[in-house]
């Protein structure tokens, strides 16, 4: 049953050696290689923004409420900035780490390998990409918003779990990806309508239906994009959010199924995979 | 008694054939009607000892590139069980498992990692397998850079540089022009003479005649003779009439 960490016991260095080569031949070839990784985002951003500010008129401010006790006004710029930073994470984990073992399928049908070890790399070189969009972020919210502020460091309790998070939901889909393709495309068409329900450029805390703000709270996704604007934007602890316990659990509770989902989706296709790739 | 260094344990293998991907993407959940089963072996079970070297024969479909896959841990038996002791080097796909954005040296230790050695250790034959490949400066630019010959010749370099345990050949392979080719096999006599255990896939009877003095003579996934070279050769050429 627990195979997966028996096949990463003494293969840190290669995972770390192996995500390095996922990063260099995702920006292989380009004169200006990783400044792709920070153009692109930068662009939807300004996209975004066009659409939201000078489209639809009067998008300029989010308000937002229970921030220390009053409701607040936030840029829409920031506030769209410190959603889309975790959620261009999650998208690409979800997209990568489903597709990752039949991308790698060399080492699966070739050699040896230990499988698991091929999620756990292709989103940790996501992870990187990541660190560097935080960083920028950071400074923005630095200059704009003031700061450091102790709130930040929050970031080292929402980054490590949306890593987990995402790096065991490819346990199961990774596998079952290769297995059939068809799989993988399902993952790919639910992906671009996940956006629309995330609280990515919205604020599915501040959403007037009582039902469907909890309804929300289903969507893991909206745990790691409000946890990034506690730390980065509103400046709050988590707890301070009245239903923050609601919302713990939900990500906890599925957390633990789809730890276990993973485990036993590995389990019972790790075998079958080398003879159908 | 020697303690088996492979032993094959009343090993079956079927691939399930699926008709087409609809079936496939219903396998994930429950086994569809349509899917047909194919089996590669049957009831297989051997043992081979430390310093044999073995011949294994058979025609196209047989079940040896199964056998070889299994021993080298690439696939699990259906049923039965498989049991290898030691580290395998597999001169079947030589460039298998290279990542072509990483360099030559890079590409040795991630070799080394996969078969579970330690970086000391590489760094104790990496000189050698650079020697060996005769790659020269390239060895530090990216594999992809790679003419298929030095990307053959690294692969073999490193494969018969690593100290393993078994070696598994496949005759079919070609390293480069004769002078490398003479050499690797001038290495592969090396190996043999060192009490290595050799696996040996081949066509030419005579290869396999100078090399083992064992064989294993597979036809459609059952082994039909095990044993000594000269008999199996003897019955394979029979049955073949």
């Amino acid at each position: 049953m627990f195979e997966i960490f028996k096949e990463h016991k003494g293969f840190g260095r290669q995972i770390l050696l192996l995500a390095k080569n996922d990063l260099i031949k995702t920006y292989k070839g380009a004169a200006v290689g990783p400044v792709w990784a920070i153009v692109k985002p930068l662009f939807t951003l300004f996209v975004y923004w066009f659409a939201f500010t000078v489209g639809i008129r009067g998008g300029h401010i989010v308000d937002v409420a229970n921030v220390h006790g009053h409701t607040v006004g936030y840029p829409i710029f920031e506030f769209i900035m410190v959603g889309f930073v975790p959620w261009w994470f999650i998208s690409d984990a979800i997209l990568a780490g489903a597709k990752s073992i039949r991308i790698n399928r060399q080492f699966v049908t070739k050699v040896s390998f230990p499988v698991s070890t091929i999620m756990s790399y292709t989103l940790l070189s996501k992870l990187f990409v990541h660190f560097m969009l935080v960083i920028c972020m950071y400074v923005y919210m630095i200059f704009y918003n003031g700061g450091p502020t102790i709130y930040n460091i929050q970031f080292f309790y929402y980054c490590p779990l949306m890593f987990m998070f995402f790096i065991v939901l490819a346990w199961s889909t990774a596998p079952m990806s290769a297995f059939s393709l068809d799989f993988y495309n399902v993952i790919n068409s639910v992906m671009s309508g996940l956006f629309w329900l995330s609280s990515v450029v919205y604020s599915s805390y501040d959403m007037d239906s009582d039902i469907i703000r909890k309804i929300m709270y289903i969507n893991p996704i909206n745990f790691f994009t409000n946890g990034y604007r506690n730390a980065f934007l509103y400046n709050r602890w988590f707890w301070d959010y009245p239903q923050f316990k609601w919302e713990t659990l939900c990500v906890a509770l599925e957390f633990v199924f789809l730890f276990i989902l993973g485990l036993f989706n590995y389990k019972r296709l790790r075998k079958r995979i080398a003879d159908v790739l | 008694m020697d303690k088996p260094i492979i032993s094959f344990n009343n090993v079956t293998k079927i691939y399930t054939l699926y008709k087409n991907d609809r079936d496939r993407l219903k396998a994930l959940f429950f086994r569809p009607k349509t899917a047909k089963d194919h089996m590669a072996l049957s009831h297989v079970s051997f043992s081979i000892k430390k310093g044999e070297s073995v011949g294994i024969i058979g025609d196209n479909g047989a079940g040896k590139s199964t056998l070889l896959k299994m021993i080298t841990g690439v696939s699990f038996p259906t049923e039965g069980e498989v049991f290898v002791d030691g580290k395998v080097a597999a001169l079947l796909e030589l460039t298998a498992g290279f990542s072509q954005e990483m360099t030559g040296r890079e590409n040795i230790y991630l070799k080394g990692y996969i078969l579970g050695l330690k970086d000391e250790f590489i760094k104790t034959i990496e000189e050698e397998i650079i020697e060996f490949a005769q790659i020269g400066d390239y060895i530090d630019q990216p594999v992809r850079t790679y003419s298929s010959g030095m990307k053959m010749r690294l692969g073999f370099a490193i494969n018969v540089n690593i100290d393993p345990d078994i070696l598994v050949i496949d005759e079919a392979l070609s390293v480069g022009d004769a002078k490398f080719k003479k050499k690797c096999k001038n290495k592969i006599a090396s190996i043999i003479k060192q009490g290595k255990t050799v696996l040996f896939v081949s066509h030419s009877m005579d290869s396999v005649k100078e090399m083992c003095q064992r064989a294993i003579y597979l036809k459609k996934g059952e082994i039909i003779y095990d044993g000594d070279t000269e008999e199996a050769l003897k019955i394979y050429s029979e049955q073949k009439k």
